[in-house]
């Protein structure tokens, strides 16, 4: 499927479920869908897309793959306009000017200092550069946020999810010796091209159920007393139902979970989530309508 | 486990891939090829992970995604039944109790599935005159054989418009390259190396397009229609939101980003139902405003309000909105159908109050007007 010299490196995961204990003992549960998506990338080395709102633990899917595996990360952070330049590779312009002040005085040939001006030592490696020079293993390339940047940029990652190859026309092709994981996330802010979404296996990421997600917040704080994690979950559970512009993520429940605790609440009542609201909500609006909707409703 | 392995052959995961194709999945042919891989890799495991697997593989959207499980459960449950190939009927008897159906409360919807089924029946457009006579024709009444044809116009037309936008936006964006002279001038103090280069100009922001439509009551028809200017624009404009009012007001932008234009339209009634009474034309605005004016109002916004300015709300309130936005954002339309009729004179207090805000006043009644809309954006 890609032109790897190197037959990949599994590290031994011999199936989705061997992959989903792996997950669950560096502190991220899935769930079988995202776990055989997960496993599809490692063993078909094709990348994966994952979709949802934010704050699901999208990014949180890379980092922990690259863990498991032992491997870097790479992390690309799209943005509107974002470019070939800072997402490839730049030349250090100021570095060459004053290298080639310095050897101005030198012996060699013209040829000679060239080669030295365009050698690796001025080049500013970027993330998708630096994904394709690993020298000792396959890094994990986590692309996030793709839906912020343009078509433009879309289409260069196409060329470059297909061959995994670059062109520095002073250097030459450089060419993956270990083919990069790669896993981009979008928060469905606009439809991605079908080009880039057909090449890659695709997961949907929802909101958790109430047992998954206190096994969440039990897995990331360990110390938390059961009973403080059930109301903080269906606490937000109840919030979710309500029409915010900003509904809480699994993150903003691990936050007030965490706040909670901070503050050595053993339980959630009417001023301790005021006193955390911030975890919880994120704009004036929101914390209105909260209100209007009654905390303590909320909280039985 | 052996009775399972029929199942995992290679042939039926490709009878499924077409089965799927057939059911509204766009699967091509190196989809299936994937899929084959896909169900090798995972080798010899249970029927879930094997639907799993394969929807990971075969689907790139939430609304594929879910559409999927249906399809997958429908089409591997009737090959269990049967030991040879399933039979077609079958399955699409079963098929039919799933397939999402339309509700049909609200008109847009009703109009809009009436439109979009005979426009998948519907012939070729004959003649240069039809179409002349389609393109002028009030959009509120339209006789029921034209529908269908001038769907198909309207389709047409607004594609070539959004691509002829897209183009002029994409002939506009300078790329970044040094600029030469003004990079000598600044290696002056540096010695005469050129330490600190200097590019020409950035990158034009992009356009932002925010669409208000009115769809209450006799706006209904008019609405349905710029809804559908609003989809052909969705899908070259990348910026564009579109939202619906009336008394309230509800986004519409995530419905239109769907790949197909049905089922956009089916989405709607469920968003707008319920909405009786008199229209709120600034109080809608101002819940807008609150929301997602801060985001969306910007230099390179260009708005377009669609409505007759029937407003039961204070006319000082609406001018009040739409000073605020006129005055955030680089163009502000108002698009009223009664502009089509040779007696009209915005004389009504809300349009009244309304108009000294607006840069552009013009009409919408028929396909022609929407087209002439071009020269503004």
């Amino acid at each position: 499927m890609t032109a790897s010299p190197k037959a990949p490196d599994d590290k031994g995961i011999t199936d989705v479920d061997n992959l989903a204990q792996r997950f669950e003992r560096l502190g991220y549960i899935t769930d079988r869908g995202l776990a055989t998506a997960v496993y599809l990338v490692t063993k078909l080395r094709k990348p994966l897309l994952i979709e949802g709102q934010a704050g699901l633990g999208k990014t949180e899917v890379a980092k922990t793959l690259a863990a498991m595996l032992g491997t870097r990360l790479i992390r690309l952070q799209c943005y509107d306009g974002l470019d070939v330049n800072s997402a490839v590779y730049e030349w250090n312009y100021q570095k060459q000017l004053l290298a080639i002040k310095i050897e101005e005085k030198t012996e060699q040939t013209v040829e000679e200092k060239e080669k030295h001006i365009f050698g690796r030592e001025f080049l500013l490696e970027r993330p998708l550069l630096q994904s394709i020079l690993a020298e000792d293993a396959s890094p994990v390339l986590l692309i996030d946020e793709i839906d912020r940047a343009d078509e433009a940029f879309e289409a260069f990652l196409l060329e470059l999810l297909s061959d995994f190859q670059i062109t520095v026309p002073e250097m030459g092709t450089i060419k993956a010796k270990y083919v990069p994981y790669v896993i981009l996330t979008s928060n469905r802010t606009r439809e991605l091209s079908d080009a880039l979404k057909r090449r890659c296996f695709y997961h949907w990421i929802d909101y958790p159920s109430f047992e998954k997600e206190m096994k969440i917040v039990r897995a990331r704080l360990p110390g938390i007393a059961e009973q403080l994690n059930e109301q903080v979950v269906s606490f937000v559970h109840a919030v979710r139902q309500l029409d915010l512009i900003k509904p809480p993520g699994v993150t903003e429940t691990l936050d007030c979970a965490q706040s909670a605790m901070t503050l050595g609440k053993q339980r959630l009542d009417v001023q301790a989530v005021e006193e955390t609201l911030g975890c919880v909500v994120k704009s004036q609006e929101d914390s209105a309508k909260l209100k209007a909707a009654g905390i303590e409703k909320m909280l039985s | 486990m052996q009775h399972e392995e029929p199942e995992r052959s290679a042939a039926s995961i490709i009878e499924f891939c077409r089965f799927a194709r057939d059911n509204g999945l766009p699967i091509g042919v190196q989809q299936t090829l994937d899929a084959v891989e896909v169900a090798k890799t995972i080798g010899a495991a249970d029927r879930e992970e094997l639907a799993l697997a394969l929807r990971a593989a075969l689907t790139s959207s939430k609304e594929e995604w879910d559409w999927f499980n249906e399809l997958f459960e429908i089409f591997w449950s009737a090959s269990q039944r049967t030991q040879e190939s399933t039979s077609e009927e079958s399955k699409e008897a079963r098929f039919s109790t799933h397939r999402p159906q339309a509700s049909s409360r609200a008109t847009l919807a009703q109009s809009a599935n009436e439109a979009t089924s005979a426009d998948r029946e519907g012939k070729d457009v004959s003649g240069a005159s039809a179409q002349q006579r389609l393109q002028t024709v009030d959009l509120s009444d339209v006789p029921g054989d034209d529908l269908a044809a001038l769907e198909q116009i309207s389709a047409r037309l607004f594609r070539k418009m959004s691509l002829r936008l897209s183009r002029r936006h994409r002939i506009q964006n300078v790329a970044d390259h040094v600029d030469v002279r003004r990079t000598i001038r600044r290696s002056i103090p540096r010695g005469g190396d050129p330490i600190d280069l200097a590019f020409h100009g950035k990158k034009p922001r992009k356009q932002l397009l925010v669409i208000f439509l009115d769809v209450s009551g006799s706006m209904n028809s008019y609405s349905l229609f710029l809804v559908r200017f609003a989809y052909a624009l969705q899908k070259y404009f990348r910026n564009v939101h579109t939202f619906l009012f009336s008394t309230n007001v509800v986004e519409i932008s995530d419905l239109l980003r769907n790949r197909d234009l049905s089922v956009a339209l089916r989405g709607l009634s469920g968003r707008a139902a319920g909405w009786a009474g008199g229209t709120k034309i600034g109080e809608s605005l101002k819940e807008f405003n609150l929301r997602r004016g801060g985001k969306l109002l910007s230099r390179n916004t260009v708005f377009i309000i669609l409505s007759d300015g029937w407003d039961t709300g204070e006319p000082a309130a609406l001018a009040a909105e739409l000073r605020k936005i006129r005055r955030r954002v680089q163009k502000l339309i108002w698009l009223n159908p009664l502009l089509g009729l040779e007696e009209y004179a915005p004389v009504t207090r809300g349009m009244s109050a309304a108009l000294p805000h607006v840069n552009v006043f013009a009409a919408a009644h028929n396909l022609q007007s929407l087209l002439a809309l071009e020269r503004y954006l």
